[in-house]
């Protein structure tokens, strides 16, 4: 017998509603339990539907697609591999049995410009299937520079297909209020940070070591062995901080890879790191709405904090455990 | 000059000498680090954006030595010398528009060295004013270096090289008669390739070192 749960992610322009059910990687919960969502089977196939988009054809977009999946495939650490199974007159939408990814008008999500939506096997925790679609309210472009006033297509694809491949949002980014109220990045270190570049920036095509960690823990391949990882705590007044995004640096490589503390104890896991020391720093989710992360409540009410000491992730197994210790704003 | 050298104290050709004593390591940098994000413009390669800085440093360390010596002659020794030392890493961060720049206490490290030098004592006699007993000589050698992170989940390897001088004072045996005792003190310029290091770069940082020696 197989229960299906369905979860929707999107990437969007500036702060938007969406209906996100992740962490750094897509879980499903069951009976209070979370399971990582990943594909059982590869090559993990799809069709593209031959919806126009707005300023690209259908042809663009499965360009945009080939160079997207050829870039989450061409990590060496992960196993992950994609199969075009042809075109569909289908929309990216609905429960078919088919992964489709095209282009729809949705109005009524102004500020989404693409959203991946799932079947996931909560027994299993295999996503069974799951469309993209990519908001044609938007001017795409897929021009090699970019173009201004338009939304570089491959970079949304992307980051629409780290979440097809079973990975939440990543909180390595900074953004600034508007006059508006919105959100701007400032910067960005994750494809996965949910707030997408301004229009012309073609600069997220490339995946980041955030990105590349987290689908290395999905998928793992061989090489990943000698990674480790840092785990530790994250308190305030002696008892656990839900919710802190805790951002591992190598000083040595210059990555950034991040995660959150996850329970009420405050417990904290940063996996699939390259071996080597590491400089950790705990700072309150304030860069995207915390419900593009979390499904509840969390605590953004304490200062910035910097692990005592650096911690060394080492060549497989995982780091001693290190308590951050932070304080209320 | 042949005169004066015979006046001035002098190791046994094919003896050996134990020492014991101190050294202190002076502090050396490691490395500066930028955390950079990918910032927002048009482009593929962006102006980043700095979430923060980090300037790592080894900090100065103060540890016992072993130090045992072969004369060849009654100027050159061969030696060999064992040391173990906690200095810290210590990181100042700064750049951080949500935190004050500050100094992390930083991770204690277990380092262990062993070197491996010649020491030439230099053919002057200082004479009777500063002392009949002093003896003063150059030496140079090259370290075996590893560093342990403090979880002891990662080391690391590396070699220093070493030039500087110092000088023995014998406080018996100075005339050639009967076992030898005295002191000695060290200083050295060490240039360290490898180990902890964030930039691969080699690093330059001073040593003192006071011992007592016995010849046998």
């Amino acid at each position: 017998m197989t229960r299906s749960i369905a979860a929707t992610l999107a990437l969007v322009l500036t702060l938007g509603s969406s209906s996100p059910l992740a962490y750094l990687k897509l879980g499903a919960m069951l009976n209070g339990r979370i399971i990582d969502a990943t594909w059982k089977q590869q090559p993990i196939g799809y069709f593209i539907s031959d919806r126009p988009g707005n300023s690209v054809s259908v042809a663009d977009l499965r360009g945009a697609v080939d160079r997207a999946a050829a870039t989450w495939s061409g990590v060496g650490s992960a196993n992950v591999r994609f199969n075009f199974q042809g075109m569909t007159s289908a929309p990216a939408e609905g429960t078919d049995g088919r992964t489709t990814l095209g282009f729809l008008d949705r109005p009524d999500l102004d500020r989404v410009l693409g959203s991946t939506s799932f079947m996931i096997d909560t027994v299993s925790g295999a996503i069974a299937e799951a469309d993209i679609f990519f908001n044609s309210r938007f001017a795409f472009s897929v021009a090699a520079g970019g173009q201004p006033d338009r939304v570089d297509l491959e970079s949304v694809v992307l980051h629409e297909l780290g979440h097809l491949l079973g990975l939440g949002h990543s909180a390595i980014g900074e953004t600034e209020r508007n006059s508006s109220g919105s959100r701007s990045v400032i910067g960005s270190g994750a494809v996965m940070f949910p707030i997408a570049m301004a229009s012309g920036a073609v600069a997220e095509r490339a995946l980041h070591a955030d990105d590349i960690a987290g689908i290395s823990d999905l998928y793992p391949a061989p090489s990943t062995l000698g990674t480790g990882g840092i785990v530790g705590r994250v308190i305030k007044n002696g008892r656990g901080v839900i919710g802190a995004h805790i951002v591992a640096f190598n000083p040595e490589t210059g990555i950034l890879v991040g995660n959150f503390s996850l329970n009420s104890d405050g417990d904290f896991v940063i996996a699939r790191l390259p071996a080597g020391p590491y400089i950790l720093r705990a700072e309150p989710l304030d860069d995207a709405e915390p419900d593009s992360f979390f499904p509840g409540p969390i605590d953004t009410d304490f200062q910035v904090t910097y692990a005592p000491r650096m911690v060394v992730a080492p060549h497989g197994g995982s780091s001693p455990r290190i308590e951050i210790q932070v304080r209320a704003k | 000059m042949a005169a004066v050298a015979q006046e001035a104290p002098a190791l046994r050709a094919g003896g050996f000498t134990v020492g014991a004593g101190v050294v202190w390591s002076g502090p050396y940098d490691i490395g500066d680090a930028t955390a950079e994000l990918r910032g927002n413009a048009t482009g593929e390669t962006p102006h980043a954006f700095t979430l923060f800085t980090a300037k790592s440093r080894v900090t100065p360390a103060i540890s016992p030595e072993l130090r045992v010596g072969y004369g060849i002659t009654p100027r050159i020794q061969v030696e060999l010398g064992v040391a173990f030392s906690r200095p810290r890493i210590a990181v100042e961060i700064a750049r951080d528009a949500e935190a004050p720049s500050q100094r992390l206490p930083g991770e204690q490290l277990q380092q262990y060295v062993i070197d491996g030098g010649v020491t030439w004592q230099l053919p002057v006699w200082l004479g009777a004013r500063v002392g009949p007993r002093l003896a003063p000589f150059v030496s140079g050698g090259a370290t075996f270096l590893r560093q342990l992170h403090e979880d002891r989940t990662l080391a690391e390897t590396g070699q220093v090289y070493y030039a500087g001088g110092g000088a023995r004072y014998w406080l018996r045996g100075a005339d050639g008669s009967g076992r030898a005792l005295g002191l000695r003190g060290d200083a050295r310029v060490n240039f360290r390739m490898k180990g902890i290091d964030f930039e691969d770069k080699m690093r330059i940082y001073p040593t003192l070192s006071a011992a007592v020696f016995v010849g046998f």
